[in-house]
């Protein structure tokens, strides 16, 4: 946990990947801010 | 990376400096994750976005690199994210960004 401590998390997350808000929720205790996420997505 | 987020990771870059800030990526294939990592740290390769010639030499991970699973929620690791594990090349994501991190970022990752 300590290698996120203190730091501020720009989460870019993909549709058919990994979504943002699933790396948030992972992160919520991460002991980072997350500043945003956000989830892209190609067509 | 759409315009909009590119200049979101500008802003928080110029807010609260790029030691401070972290990118975090969840792209489902290396060639995408590596434009990723190469736009927050070298600056948009296609010229399009705010993050054009703009290197912000921010640091860059992967999520699946073994650095941001160590660093996660293990039980929220598991439901949200562990499928996705499973499915996508993890080895090919996690070279991808790592070389761009070790040769582009100008801030420490530790």
């Amino acid at each position: 946990m300590a290698k996120l401590e203190g730091k501020k998390l720009l989460l870019l997350g993909e549709r058919d990947g990994v979504p943002g808000p699933a790396m948030a929720d992972v992160f919520a205790d991460s002991g980072a801010e997350i500043l945003f996420s956000a989830t892209e997505c190609f067509v | 990376m759409d315009l909009e987020n590119q200049q979101r990771v500008k802003d928080a870059a110029e807010k609260f400096g790029g030691e401070n800030v972290v990118v975090v990526l969840g792209s489902s294939d290396s060639e995408g994750a590596e434009i990723y990592a190469e736009t927050v740290t070298l600056g948009d390769p296609t010229y399009a976005g705010p993050l054009a010639g703009v290197p912000l030499g921010l640091c860059v991970y992967h999520v699946l690199e073994p650095e941001m699973k160590a660093a996660a929620d293990p039980a929220k690791w598991e439901e949200q994210i562990s499928m996705m594990e499973m499915v996508l090349n993890v080895d090919a994501l996690a070279a991808a960004v790592s070389k761009m991190r070790a040769e582009n970022s100008t801030y420490s990752c530790n």
